[in-house]
């Protein structure tokens, strides 16, 4: 049902040509199809736009329309098809552009991309842990420092060992990993460390234990002997009548720990008689009859 | 279709029809003199765009976008038909804009 054409386009019915062709062309912009391709209604208020500036826009038409002699509904040309219904149908249209989403990949890349047609769903994915194996020496884990580590392709790792690293521990590098897909995060570095043991020192939880050979008389008569500890020798003194077995303890000359305190090193003792025979010392434990050597054996057999 | 019909199906004249042919504004394969319905349709719009007042300088930019759009659309198209192809549990993860998949 065809409308009043001076409201369609919004103008009075004195308005000039020159006012109603700006409002034509105001409207027309807004409204023309070809414009608005997904809007149906569009189609419509065109159509009734252009009828309306059919009839006002032609100064001929326009004051027959004004006297009555000619009625709106005679001005509805017929219409060509739009360039949307051809443009829209895709495979034959010759002017067919891809450029609105050419950097997305082609095509034929973007569906199976967007449905993993090919089982690719995580467009980004976090990249895969590695896992490598670091062997320590037992000082180089109790105090900690640097450490490279070689990878198999070549290339040089750094390793920061926290001291008092524990055999076994797992050591993560963020990022180290393998890198990530789709612009997802690197996987991390998981460097698990084998510490070798140590000759003299041996680790229990956070505490050192070392065995101290002392001289027999040392052990009788007591006195200051450097000690060995992880973190360099110190002095201790050793009591009258130490005997082999003894544990004496050192405190905090054990492995760091993350608090900033120490583990405690346990010394046991063991008597030594010296290398080489000593005739001096024959001839004084010769003279020598200690009444409880007998009981002392007794003793060990029970 | 031949010139003849084409020029009187788009409403315009010869002399529009070969500069537009030559501005690239209708495609290569009219200076064969054989125009094809999409043809017509190209020539109405661009008539259109004079009407309301687009220069020659606008109506290039305006055809470009308005193909990008189109591809566009179709490509949208195809993205809605597969999704509706997709088993339910699929689809609604699909329309969860949050969802990590």
């Amino acid at each position: 049902m065809p409308t009043d054409p001076y409201q369609t386009l919004g103008v009075s019915k004195d308005a000039s040509q020159e006012a109603i062709q700006k409002a034509y062309r105001r409207l027309a912009k807004k409204f023309h199809p070809d414009l608005n391709p997904g809007n149906k209604q569009a189609e419509d208020k065109f159509k009734d736009i252009s009828a309306a500036y059919d009839l006002l826009g032609d100064p001929q038409k326009r004051p027959r329309f004004d006297r009555g002699e000619i009625d709106a509904s005679g001005a509805e040309r017929p219409r060509q098809r739009y360039y949307r219904d051809f443009a829209d149908a895709g495979t034959s249209n010759p002017y067919a552009s891809d450029d609105g989403f050419a950097d997305f990949g082609n095509a034929e890349d973007l569906f199976s991309e967007v449905f993993g047609r090919r089982g690719r769903t995580n467009l980004r994915m976090r990249g895969q842990d590695v896992h490598y194996n670091l062997e320590l020496d037992f000082l180089d884990a109790i105090n900690g420092g640097k450490q490279q580590l070689t990878l198999p392709d070549g290339s040089v790792l750094d390793v920061a060992i926290p001291p008092g690293t524990r055999d076994g521990q797992v050591l993560r590098l963020r990022g180290k990993g393998r890198p990530g897909i789709g612009g997802g995060p690197p996987g991390d570095a998981l460097i698990e460390i084998h510490v070798r043991p140590h000759r003299i020192f041996t680790r229990k939880g956070d505490d050192i234990h070392v065995e101290l050979p002392v001289s027999l008389r040392e052990a009788v008569l007591g006195g200051k002997v450097r000690v060995p500890t992880p973190s360099g020798e110190v002095t201790m003194s050793v009591p009258k009548w130490a005997n082999t077995g003894a544990v004496l303890r050192l405190k905090a000359r054990g492995v760091p720990r993350p608090d900033g305190s120490r583990g405690d090193e346990y010394v046991t003792l063991k008597v030594m008689l010296p290398e080489t025979p000593d005739p001096e010392l024959e001839r004084f434990i010769a003279q020598w009859r200690p009444a409880a050597a007998e009981r002392e054996r007794e003793t060990t057999k029970a | 279709m031949e010139t003849r019909e084409f020029l009187s199906a788009a409403r315009i004249d010869a002399a529009m029809m070969t500069a537009w042919i030559e501005a690239g504004w209708l495609g290569p394969h009219c200076k064969s003199g054989e125009f094809l319905d999409i043809d017509v349709a190209r020539a109405g719009l661009i008539r259109d765009l004079t009407d309301i007042g687009v220069n020659d300088e606008g109506i290039p930019v305006i055809l470009n976008l308005v193909d990008q759009l189109h591809g566009l659309r179709r490509a949208l198209h195809e993205v809605v038909l597969a999704v509706r192809a997709q088993p339910e549990t699929r689809r609604s993860r699909v329309s969860r804009p949050d969802s990590p998949y």
